[in-house]
């Protein structure tokens, strides 16, 4: 149950970002749902669990969207990672410091694809690109209190929540 | 217990994946081609889910745009609004044009035959004023003498002679009706047998008698005429102005003078004068 609720999460991801938030975008702004997924998993799976998801994660929206590949990739491992990193040190009960967390995380992870991109030869503006990571950002910082404590829980308690296999 | 970490092995791992991951992004950028299975089976697979969404949001979007765009939404109403105050004026003038083109074309068909109106030409005008001054009854219409129209020009309507022109400006000519008492007609009354009888038909309308606005017609006969009442009269043609044979009126009553020696016949005129619309301007005087 665990693995197909992660696999429909992920696939809402890759869906609504282009469609519901269509319509909620601010200025062309939307949240960058997979980056907030991987950042959630992250916080409640160990260092590697937390990176080989990020990895996936990254690979899935890079095969998605079929360009690029790697760019996601590289970003959701690195974001898996500092979001585990944070997580052990900050606490993760704390719904308001985990909005500032994932404002702090999903800001690194955008300055990275932007990063890449730069590399990859696209020529943005630095206006443009401090304008998307603050407003992606701010976005995903927003979406924290309306989606967190749900997933949250359900890591905890629910069915999102990691049984050893002794345990099934 | 503690784990032996080889930071070269992970730096050489790490530079190794950072260099394949840029390559990699190199080779798959915008407009390259490469086999991409994965996502083309994702994609098959998340479209059908993706297009029902987006048309449920555009539909939602459409129907509530009232409640997020509410400004927006407001200026696009006055904005139609406006429109449409002025597609339906134009529709109007554009009605108005085919009903004046249809009266138009009834008059053309004509209800009377004359060939001494044949002879001239004519100017089809319409009437944009009556009586700009309360001192005479008369129209305004709208072709002056640009368009070749001449003081003393006859002016008739679909039924018959409605008055002549009294004066002309480049656009606009004034037309005092054959209502008014110092427009006299010289005219003949046709009887049922066929016989004529000349007269004078004059306007009752006369300056200063404000208690009978609507003016009316008679004509003063001797008292052996023989003219009776549902008689048509028409004009003489005698005196220069109005041509011959077009229809004036008919004589509704028939009053005898206190002297004895004249009676009156009174003429209700063809024409209606109040819904009046359209004219042709006969170009007599402006012809000879």
């Amino acid at each position: 149950m665990r693995y197909v609720l992660i696999a429909v999460m992920f696939l809402l991801s890759l869906i609504l970002p282009g469609t519901v938030f269509h319509f909620w975008s601010w200025s062309g702004i939307k949240p960058d749902l997979l980056m907030l997924l991987t950042i959630y998993i992250a916080m409640h799976h160990r260092l590697s669990s937390s990176v080989f998801w990020g990895l996936g994660a990254g690979l899935l929206e890079d095969l998605y969207l079929g360009r690029y590949i790697g760019m996601y990739t590289l970003t959701l491992a690195v974001v898996a990672f500092l979001s585990y990193w944070l997580a052990e040190r900050w606490y993760r009960e704390n719904f308001l410091l985990t909005t500032f967390m994932v404002f702090l995380v999903t800001a690194v992870g955008q300055i990275l694809v932007a990063f890449l991109s730069l590399g990859a030869g696209l020529q943005w503006p630095l206006g443009d690109i401090a304008r998307l990571v603050i407003g992606v950002s701010f976005y995903n910082a927003v979406m924290v209190p309306i989606t967190y404590p749900l997933i949250h829980r359900s890591f905890l308690h629910g069915w999102l929540r990691y049984r050893p296999r002794y345990e099934r | 217990m503690g784990k032996r970490v080889n930071v070269t092995g992970i730096a050489v791992l790490v530079f190794f994946l950072l260099l394949s991951v840029l390559i990699s992004i190199r080779l798959t950028g915008l407009g390259s081609h490469f086999p991409n299975p994965v996502g083309g089976f994702l994609q098959s697979v998340l479209s059908p889910l993706e297009k029902p969404i987006l048309q449920l949001g555009n539909g939602i979007r459409e129907h509530t745009k009232v409640i997020w765009d509410f400004q927006g939404v407001q200026l696009q109403n006055e904005a139609l609004l406006k429109k449409v105050d002025q597609l339906t004026g134009d529709n109007l003038k554009l009605k108005e044009q085919v009903l004046a083109g249809m009266r138009f074309t009834e008059l053309d068909q004509g209800q009377f035959r004359n060939p001494t109106l044949e002879k001239y030409e004519k100017v089809g005008a319409s009437v944009i004023n009556r009586n700009p001054t309360t001192w005479y009854r008369t129209l305004t219409l709208n072709r002056g003498s640009k368009d070749g129209v001449a003081a003393n020009d006859p002016v008739i309507g679909a039924l018959g002679l409605i008055g002549k022109v009294v004066s002309v400006s480049p656009t606009t000519s004034e037309v005092l009706l054959i209502l008014d008492g110092e427009g006299q007609v010289s005219a003949l009354v046709r009887s049922s047998a066929g016989n004529g009888t000349f007269g004078i038909v004059q306007g009752t309308y006369k300056r200063g008698s404000r208690l009978t606005p609507e003016g009316n017609l008679q004509m003063l006969l001797r008292r052996e005429d023989n003219v009776n009442a549902g008689d048509l009269v028409l004009t003489a043609g005698v005196g220069g102005v109005y041509p011959k044979d077009v229809p004036i009126g008919k004589v509704v009553e028939i009053q005898l003078d206190p002297t004895g020696l004249l009676k009156t016949a009174f003429i209700e005129p063809l024409v209606n004068f109040d819904t009046l619309e359209e004219a042709y301007i006969v170009k007599m005087a402006g012809g000879k």
